[in-house]
């Protein structure tokens, strides 16, 4: 039985970030310790070392002082950690009863499985936590909260000391939360080590004993939740230097008429957002990882199916269902995976950029050689894309380069954007050409373009945005100006239970 | 040089040398190799394959594939030579079994595109309902198209040396290279191939593409079938059993990636000339004939694995570029604090 998990020193560098630098803290057995922190705070690279999937560069993790050594996963578990993440990791075509006992199922002497022990063993389980469960049920027809339980009862199953949840309640209702709870308290009760990782608030102050708040990969604080509050800890999550780079930057001051306008549009993943912007606006779209920014970016941008309410260009509802109907209408989207969305990695600079153009440039049946070129140069001339030709594969330039190839792409003179939705368009960018991004940003809005920005850095959507909307759990949580605006009352409204 | 290179990949160079070595080497072993008749046997033998090649290099490039193409070829054929025989004159019977064919793309293009089954896999039942639909028509034998004038279509020779079968499929792979290279069209199959999430962002729409080229594969492919009936004066059931697969090897081996966005025509008529020529090499050395069924299955397996041994090199390459590149910067910001501090 171990009695207390320890962290020391721990710092890991990922190229050209360090994630963590030397955090130390300690978490005793019988309590329940929440890890606290923003979008890139280091949560998940510290639960990502604690579970084995990744090492860390210096420093520990000890078990009752005895310093461990986990080279994979399977190593952490043997050691009595289990983590429990968002996704599932579970066989969905196998039975409650089969996921709980999975890799010791109970033989008989022919090494045949023995049913009747797996379910009266699987069943005093599920009386042990009272759950509403039946241990034969297949795992995959159980609803999101159910496979949760079933994983919770394979980590107690298997003797975990410490367990840890990844943002356990990110797809619950609240009758299921409240069986969670009580489900992490019984665990506390009988001595295990709990780590909790969580945004919301209000969960943090019901159910843990203590928390550590970490900041840009740093130890910051480690208190006692009964002895503190929400202002304190919002507080001791933000605050930051924030160089020059933005009170440099040259801003659009005029803003002129309504161009787009979203009145109550619903969708899968987000709900009744309300949202305007005038030609020349930046508005910042801020909220947590997984609120559901992207997925309004991706509906306004007519690439996910939007179920009701409506979209208004110029005042004017026009329905388009694919993202070609919105280019046409002069909306424009960059999106968050360079690589995965936004281009064509095995292909030339030069493709890369007309692709959205295509139909434009043709001269009889036949592409425009010359006007590819002429379009590939005004390009690299006006974003200053370093590139040793136009044929090069897209693939060979860096991120910065890479992201103002996009830019290129969306902002090009025939496809005359008006509306230009940027998706994280720093990130994996290194400082000097953030500082060009936005820069660039503010000269679309002097164009008289709108800019939606999506940013998970605080002082980015803070700074470069005009109006900010700051979203919670697939709605809008609040609508501030700039002047408005301050780290605390942005997180603030991000971390809002609705 | 560099046109050349633009025309036929990058590996042409190798490719040449390697198809010119395969056939100086049936020449060695049977000097009758390279005699006139036998060169007009293999451009015939070539352009059956070669037109069905032109069509799947097409849905391969945009990271498709059509597994039943044999089967629609040889379904193609069947159904010209009865329309043949209920009457119909021969340009009309052609029409049919092209539209015919259309329609065959248009079920694989239904099925990707709707139901969404990967095009390997629905391609792979499709190609068997069609033989076995072919058996059922023709009662498993062959069927004869008696019709001189479409004969014809099989037998004119241009120049006293091309049959007008091979001159019809290079036109086509001058035509389809040009679209490829040239035409709107053309870039955006490279560019579903090469990444088709990102090109339906970029306002291309994948599916209307998709079914497109799936059309256009089963017009071709009946097109082939066609010209093989008037060739042999009959519409024969098992007549282009590895038609798909050929035109597969064909096409890899020329340069196409079977994960789609790169090749070109040049590559893959390289790629037909070389199985070509080694299958009827294989034939005139007397190599039992099971036997070439095995060459043929092992070419297949080479390909594909020169194939993806590029694609990975090519990944890799980039990823290792994208670490250096970050290190680099990392020490140069790093170097740059350490400035700052001791100033």
């Amino acid at each position: 039985m171990t009695n207390r998990l320890e962290f020391s020193d721990i710092t890991k560098a990922f190229p050209g970030i360090k994630a963590l630098s030397e955090v130390s803290f300690c978490a005793e057995c019988g309590q329940i310790t929440a890890l606290l922190g923003e979008n890139g705070a280091g949560k998940s690279t510290l639960l990502k070392i604690l579970s084995g999937d990744i090492k860390a560069d210096n420093g520990e993790v000890l078990l009752d002082g005895e310093p461990q050594n986990f080279k994979a996963p399977s190593d952490a578990l043997s050691a009595g950690i289990s983590v429990i993440y968002q996704e599932r990791q579970m066989v969905s075509s196998l039975s409650v009863m089969e996921n709980i006992f999975a890799g010791e199922l109970p033989r008989n002497r022919f090494g045949i499985i023995n049913y009747k022990k797996l379910k009266t063993e699987a069943q005093k389980l599920i009386d042990l936590f009272e759950l509403p469960l039946d241990a034969r049920m297949t795992v995959g027809r159980l609803s999101v909260a159910q496979q949760q339980m079933v994983e919770i009862m394979r980590a107690y199953r298997r003797n975990s000391d410490v367990i840890a949840f990844d943002e356990p309640t990110a797809s619950l209702a609240e009758a299921e939360i409240t069986i969670l709870f009580k489900l992490i308290k019984e665990l506390a009760r009988q001595g295990k080590i709990v780590i909790y990782v969580s945004h919301r608030m209000a969960e943090i102050f019901r159910i843990t004993d203590k928390i550590i708040v970490l900041k840009d990969g740093k130890f910051v604080a480690d208190l006692k939740t009964s002895e503190t509050d929400e202002r304190t800890l919002v507080k001791a999550m933000v605050g930051r230097e924030i160089g020059d780079t933005f009170s440099k930057l040259s801003r659009c001051t005029e803003q002129g008429e309504m161009i787009l306008e979203v009145k109550n549009l619903t969708t899968k993943k987000v709900t009744g957002i309300n949202l305007s912007l005038r030609k020349g606006e930046i508005i910042g779209l801020a909220g947590l990882v997984g609120a559901g920014r992207t997925e309004l970016a991706r509906a306004i941008f007519g690439a996910d199916k939007i179920d009701s309410g409506e979209v208004l260009i110029d005042g004017k509802n026009i329905r388009y269902k694919n993202p070609s109907g919105a280019l046409a209408l002069g909306i424009a989207l960059c999106p968050e995976d360079r690589k995965e969305e936004g281009l064509v990695l095995f292909r030339s600079m030069k493709e890369n950029i007309t692709i959205s153009v295509l139909s434009r440039i043709r001269k009889f049946l036949f592409l425009s050689n010359s006007e590819e070129k002429r379009l590939s140069d005004r390009a690299i001339e006006k974003y200053d894309i370093k590139t040793p030709s136009i044929n090069e594969l897209v693939g060979e330039l860096s991120g910065g380069n890479q992201q103002k190839v996009i830019l290129g792409r969306a902002t090009n003179e025939l496809m005359s954007t008006r509306v230009l939705i940027l998706d994280e368009p720093t990130k994996g960018i290194d400082v000097g050409s953030k500082a060009e991004i936005y820069q660039m940003i503010c000269d679309f809005a002097k164009t008289g373009i709108g800019v939606i920005v999506i940013s998970s850095e605080l002082p980015e959507v803070l700074n470069i945005s005009d109006t900010i909307y700051v979203m919670a759990n697939g709605r809008i949580s609040g609508v501030l100006t700039r002047e408005e605006a301050s780290e605390e009352t942005v997180l603030e409204l991000a971390m809002a239970e609705q | 040089m560099k046109r050349l290179k633009r025309i036929f990949g990058s590996n042409y160079l190798a490719l040449i040398v390697v198809t010119a070595a395969v056939m100086l080497l049936f020449f060695i072993l049977n000097n009758n190799f390279l005699a006139l008749d036998n060169v007009k046997n293999l451009m015939n033998a070539v352009s059956f394959t070669g037109t069905i090649t032109v069509g799947m290099a097409l849905l391969l490039i945009a990271g498709e594939v059509d597994l039943a193409s044999g089967a629609e070829a040889c379904f193609g054929g069947v159904v010209c030579a009865m329309a043949i025989n209920a009457g119909v004159p021969w340009p009309v019977a052609l029409i049919i079994a092209l539209v015919f064919g259309a329609c065959c793309g248009l079920v694989n293009a239904f099925f990707v595109n709707v139901v969404h089954i990967m095009g390997f896999i629905c391609t792979l039942g499709i190609m068997g309902i069609y033989n076995g639909l072919i058996r059922v028509v023709t009662d498993n034998h062959p069927i004869p198209a008696y019709e001189p004038s479409f004969w014809k279509l099989g037998s004119t020779t241009l120049f006293g040396i091309f049959p007008l079968p091979f001159v019809i499929m290079i036109t086509l792979m001058v035509v389809y290279g040009l679209i490829l290279t040239r035409t709107n069209f053309g870039r955006t199959i490279y560019m579903i191939g090469g990444n088709r999430r990102a090109a339906r962002l970029c306002g291309i729409n994948p599916q209307r593409i998709i079914t497109a080229l799936y059309v256009n594969n089963g017009m071709l492919a009946a097109l082939a079938g066609v010209i093989l009936t008037a060739r042999m004066h009959n519409a024969s059931p098992g007549a282009a059993s590895t038609g798909a697969i050929d035109a597969i090897t064909a096409a890899v081996l020329g340069g196409i990636s079977f994960l789609g966005g790169v090749g070109g025509m040049g590559g893959c008529f390289i790629g037909i000339l070389l199985i070509t020529v080694f299958s009827a090499g294989l034939t005139a050395t007397g190599l039992p004939s099971y036997w070439q069924i095995v060459a043929q299955g092992a070419i297949l397996v080479f390909a594909l694995s020169v194939d993806f041994f590029n694609s990975k090199a090519r990944k890799r390459r980039l990823e290792r570029d994208e670490i250096k590149r970050r290190r680099l910067h990392f020490e140069s910001r790093a170097t740059e604090n350490q400035h700052r501090e001791t100033d």
